[in-house]
């Protein structure tokens, strides 16, 4: 019995170590990527220079923006595969709308309420018409990838210049914000989402949700409607995350993006999202798309060819997701 | 933790495969130049490398050293990898590049901004829409087209039913090349009769054939000369030739090169194919760029040439030159 007793803070002081360690480990994954490219290119100062850094975080912006929705539908247990294409369906639209004369933000809001429209589409399927996420957001992927092209006509929309296009420049203007204001809106868009996901009602009821389902409804939660919800949340910030495609490119372009749903994900599950659900967080995601941004820049800037840039993230992908098998096996046994 | 350990082995595993040699030397400065095409697996993309390497091989013979950096976007024909591609090069800071742009509006601003990070640029291939480059070096579209007119002409004797099928519409390239041969064949040759030149072949071989023969079946009877402005849409026209027996009985000029037009010409089934020259792209492009940062001045446009091949020059070591650049020479 006094065993049992002095064992209980011991078991879950090292769990408390445990989940810092499992939250902090992508984070020391990152550093450690920095540094070793930083080593690797012999010149650290331009590696790590400002020009070189803002460069990374501005073409960051876009999966991490998908990322912060991704990391909530994983988290509930389901996935989106159809991201890629919603990114181009509502560039398409935002390109569309500035070309119509409409003023640049009701562009930008249109192409987010369509985001939002395609997650109540997948939301919707997948609760009323019982098709699991997998296949309903597959359905999707190609449904919203013609649509994009259809009302494009098969062409690239380009748009007048307008403050949409320096969304996401490099060198930022005004130049006092250091980054571009992508980079920005995206940081306060993850801290957003991490305080509702963690303090929050909704956000307990997500976690709920992708543990155990069946436990969730039985403790009253209306599942059905919070997937809905989360669907068409994360829609949202997939439309946004369209938008700045747009701003990227200055143009909508139907064919942008295919196989974005793809980084996206990989970004969620090396930052520690579990595809089991249940699992994961907005700061991990946001990691783990800065390792693979990082990752890229890096390979380029060694002079490695495209072929090992993409055996080193795919590599990549397929040991986070042993490490997460690893991890869930063993919080089964314990 | 374990994936920290796991990203750190594979990073040391990656690390001592040993591909990275940036050993910098003694003397004159290098020149890093960075060479981004479309995609990297086809021919067309392969030539120009090959012809870039030969650029920086014969300038460091001369003194001046040039590093070249061959990097296509990662995912081909992905505007978006392209741009991520340019912009790692500026904040990198090589000494300049030379990109084949997969849009004329979409890379502009990372060109544009490259040239404010003092990282100059050469467009080659297609053009771009913006004024902060050094030059633009390619082929003559329009002269293509006034070739392939001239010898659908000559062959017609001056006179006869001609089509033209276009390629798609809003493809910049292309459009020169049909303008260009509309344009010469109304000027020199005003005998020929343009029965059809409102149709479009698209993007593949598949709908080019379709279109092929719904053109065939209308003018099939009375059309004695064809022109198409690319390979998909020559490739096209030809199996629909084929197909209906016509093959070698019109005459037939197509654009661009493939073994099955090779073949079709020793067959007498196409009478011309008017050929780019990616080679020559590649070098002038890399060439073009050291000229402007050794500070000399530049052509702001620089053709790299077009030729008719036809069944008779097939055979000639030029045309075989441009036909096979030695790309092993180069590649390796």
């Amino acid at each position: 019995m006094v065993a049992d007793t002095k064992s209980i803070p011991a078991i879950s002081r090292s769990n408390f170590a445990r989940t810092w360690l499992n939250r902090l480990g992508p984070l020391l994954g990152l550093m450690l990527v920095i540094a070793v490219f930083a080593i690797l290119i012999g010149t650290p100062e331009r590696y790590l220079s400002l020009k070189n850094i803002r460069t990374v975080l501005a073409q960051t912006v876009i999966v991490a923006i998908g990322a912060i929705g991704m990391t909530m539908i994983i988290i509930s247990g389901g996935i989106d595969l159809s991201v890629g294409s919603a990114i181009a369906l509502t560039g398409v639209i935002t390109a569309l709308g500035i070309n119509a004369g409409f003023s640049p933000t009701v562009a930008l809001c249109a192409g987010i309420l369509v985001g939002c429209f395609v997650g109540l589409m997948n939301g919707l399927a997948i609760t009323r018409l019982r098709v699991v996420p997998f296949i309903a957001t597959l359905g999707m992927l190609g449904v919203a990838r013609g649509v994009a092209k259809g009302i494009a006509g098969s062409q690239t929309v380009n748009m007048p210049e307008t403050w949409v296009n320096n969304l996401l420049l490099t060198v930022p203007r005004p130049a006092w914000l250091l980054v571009a204001p992508g980079v920005w809106i995206a940081i306060a868009l993850a801290v957003i989402a991490a305080i509702v996901l963690r303090n929050t009602v909704f956000g307990r009821r997500v976690f709920a949700l992708g543990s155990n389902e069946a436990a969730a409804r039985a403790c009253g939660i209306a599942t059905d409607r919070l997937k809905i919800y989360i669907y068409a949340l994360a829609g949202l910030l997939f439309g946004l995350a369209g938008v700045m495609q747009t701003s990227r490119l200055r143009q909508g372009d139907p064919t942008v993006a295919a196989g974005l749903e793809l980084d996206i994900i990989a970004a969620v599950v090396i930052g520690g999202g579990s595809l089991k659900g249940g699992e994961g967080s907005i700061f991990g995601s946001m990691i783990g798309a800065l390792i693979m941004a990082f990752l890229r820049n890096g390979c380029q800037q060694v002079g490695w060819p495209n072929y090992i840039q993409e055996i080193i993230i795919g590599a990549l992908i397929v040991i986070a997701v042993a490490v997460d098998r690893w991890r869930s096996s063993r919080g089964a046994l314990a | 933790m374990r994936k920290i350990i796991s990203i750190l082995t594979m990073l040391a595993a990656i690390a001592a495969l040993g591909c990275n040699g940036s050993g910098s030397k003694t003397g004159k400065k290098k020149l890093t130049i960075a060479v981004i095409p479309k995609g990297t697996s086809h021919e067309f993309w392969k030539s120009i490398h090959a012809g870039s390497i030969k650029a920086a091989r014969e300038l460091s013979a001369q003194g001046e050293e040039v590093e070249l950096i061959w990097k296509g976007p990662l995912r081909e024909d992905d505007r978006e990898q392209q741009i991520q591609v340019v912009e790692g090069f500026t904040s990198q800071g090589v000494d300049g590049m030379v990109l084949a742009p997969l849009d004329d509006r979409a890379l502009a601003r990372p060109v544009e901004e490259a040239k404010s990070a003092r990282v100059p640029t050469v467009i080659i291939d297609s053009a771009i829409q913006s004024n902060s480059i050094i030059s633009f070096v390619a082929t003559d579209n329009r002269q293509g087209g006034v070739l392939a007119a001239d010898r659908l002409g000559q062959l017609l004797g001056g006179k006869g039913k001609v089509i033209l099928l276009r390629y798609a519409e809003g493809s910049a390239s292309t459009m020169e090349r049909e303008e260009g041969f509309l344009s010469e064949i109304k000027q020199k040759f005003p005998g020929i009769e343009l029965i059809s030149t409102d149709q479009y072949a698209g993007a593949t071989r598949d709908t080019a054939k379709r279109s092929s023969e719904n053109l065939l079946n209308r003018f099939g009877d009375e059309v004695q000369g064809i022109f198409t402005p690319n390979e998909s849409s020559t490739a096209g026209m030809l199996s629909a030739l084929q197909d209906i027996g016509k093959a070698g009985k019109v005459t037939f000029v197509g654009f661009d090169t493939s073994q099955m037009f090779i073949d079709a010409l020793r067959a007498r089934q196409l009478h011309g194919i008017v050929v780019q020259n990616p080679f020559n792209m590649g070098y002038l492009g890399v060439r073009t760029l050291v000229e402007s940062l050794q500070g000399k001045t530049v052509e702001k446009r620089i053709d790299t040439g077009v030729i008719m091949i036809t069944p008779d020059n097939l055979d000639a070591a030029e045309t075989q030159a441009l036909l096979h650049p030695p790309l092993d020479q180069y590649l390796k």
